[in-house]
């Protein structure tokens, strides 16, 4: 896991029921906003469609490191917060480091706890998401002239 | 003059919450499907309920015992004779869960907020971080409404046989069986998709418009009356898939259109979509 995810993991992990609240909420008070560029893109190929709420997520390979970029409503803010956590985890990581991110990345941070057995799979779906963006993106890295059409959302950085 | 809803006590303004927030006869309390939203800022004053962890037993799939009820309101300042007004996220959904879990325990002065949360925050209406303490009352659990507001399965059976009216609030496709869940919600699953027999299939979120205001009482008497065919003195019975948008419809039924007997069936397709030996439909 990257160092970075995993100290947020370890946080989060060691923190009582009220901690792990705030924190989530600090995350969810942080979540970057979107570059413009990518702001006018939020359509339905972008949409995690796991989450209840409207959560859009653009992974961008920069040489063999992944820029993520997402936008989550302030009124869903655990999703929110788990979006922004996973953001300020994964920026800047390999895509080998995280595909190895553990699917059970939630119940990790303590968040299962949190919030009910009920309504935590939807934020197992970003994760879900992720890695398979980060796939795509790779792919199509790897094999530029790929059947499957352009390559979603707006072309990667310069 | 527009007709007014048959029980217009049970809903209230935020202008009204707001000019009684220091009145010691009310308590406001948040109820979310998001529980992080309530630590983010709330109504001043208002105490967290959560559907989950404080309205549920967590070994047996019911709702507390009159005792916990009992605690519950004594340590949230909630009096025998305190106006509960009820509140939260998506269209007052677990607002009026949390309201007809009250209303269980024969809790009789319940009111919902009509717009919820959103409408408060879009208003930009005082709100606080802070979490109030109360000093704790004496609560004496009233008396049991369940036989009158709560539907079990063999109810449910018995009505379908009958075939009195059965309401069901999910979205089309768990309806017609397509789905076997609400979107995005995969986990709440059952064997079976489809609905039970007889059920007219009304959408929880057609009584709402999209402030989260309730629609008036000659627009939702169109959708249940002329469209669904129910009748005031129906015995009725809404379900969904866990209870929680029935109680929505259950409020709806009960309070703005004086349906006089409601019944949410709280094991809604979770169990019905699960249970050996009883009938399903398909399709629309």
């Amino acid at each position: 896991m990257p160092a970075a995810l995993d100290a947020i993991v370890a946080e989060l992990s060691e923190s009582d029921r009220q901690e792990r609240i705030d924190l989530l909420i600090d995350f969810a008070r942080n979540l970057p906003p979107l570059p413009d560029r990518l702001a006018a893109h939020k359509d339905a190929g972008h949409r995690v469609e796991e989450c209840q709420s409207p959560v859009y997520l653009f992974v961008e390979l920069v040489g063999d490191r992944a820029a993520l970029y997402a936008d989550a409503p302030m009124e869903a803010p655990t999703v929110r917060g788990f979006v922004s956590l996973l953001l300020e985890g994964l920026n800047g990581s390999t895509v080998e480091e995280i595909l190895e991110v553990p699917n059970d990345l939630v119940a990790r941070c303590g968040l299962q706890e949190v919030l009910g057995m009920l309504r935590v799979r939807g934020l197992a779906g970003v994760l879900r998401r992720i890695k398979a963006e980060v796939t795509r993106a790779a792919m199509g890295q790897a094999q530029p002239q790929a059947a499957a059409g352009p390559p979603p959302g707006p072309a990667a950085g310069p | 003059m527009a007709e007014s809803y048959a029980h217009p006590e049970a809903l209230v303004s935020a202008d009204w919450v707001q000019e009684h927030l220091d009145d010691p006869k009310v308590r406001v309390v948040e109820s979310d499907e998001d529980i992080l939203l309530y630590d983010l800022g709330h109504v001043p004053g208002a105490v967290r309920i959560d559907w989950q962890g404080d309205l549920q037993d967590q070994i047996v799939r019911d709702y507390i015992n009159p005792e916990k009820f009992a605690e519950l309101c004594s340590r949230s300042g909630i009096a025998p004779d305190t106006t509960v007004v009820f509140y939260g996220d998506k269209s007052n959904w677990w607002a009026c869960y949390a309201f007809w879990a009250f209303t269980l325990f024969g809790h009789e002065r319940c009111k919902v907020m009509n717009g919820g949360r959103k409408l408060w925050m879009d208003q930009k209406r005082p709100t606080s971080t802070e979490v109030p303490s109360y000093p704790p009352t004496k609560y004496h659990v009233a008396g049991d409404r369940e036989p009158q507001i709560r539907a079990f399965r063999d109810e449910v059976l018995a009505h379908l046989k009958a075939k009195r009216p059965l309401i069901d609030v999910r979205s089309p496709k768990e309806f017609t069986g397509e789905m076997l869940h609400m979107e995005d919600y995969p986990q709440e699953g059952s064997l079976r998709g489809g609905h039970i027999p007889g059920a007219k299939n009304v959408p929880w979120s057609r009584a709402v418009n999209e402030d989260g205001t309730f629609k008036s009482a000659a627009e939702l008497r169109a959708i249940f009356e002329q469209e669904a065919g129910l009748k005031p003195a129906d015995d009725v019975i809404a379900y969904c898939r866990i209870g929680e948008r029935s109680s929505l419809t259950w409020f709806v039924l009960t309070y703005l259109l004086g349906y006089s007997h409601v019944r949410n069936y709280d094991g809604s397709w979770t169990e019905w979509g699960n249970l050996v030996r009883v009938p399903i439909a398909t399709g629309a």
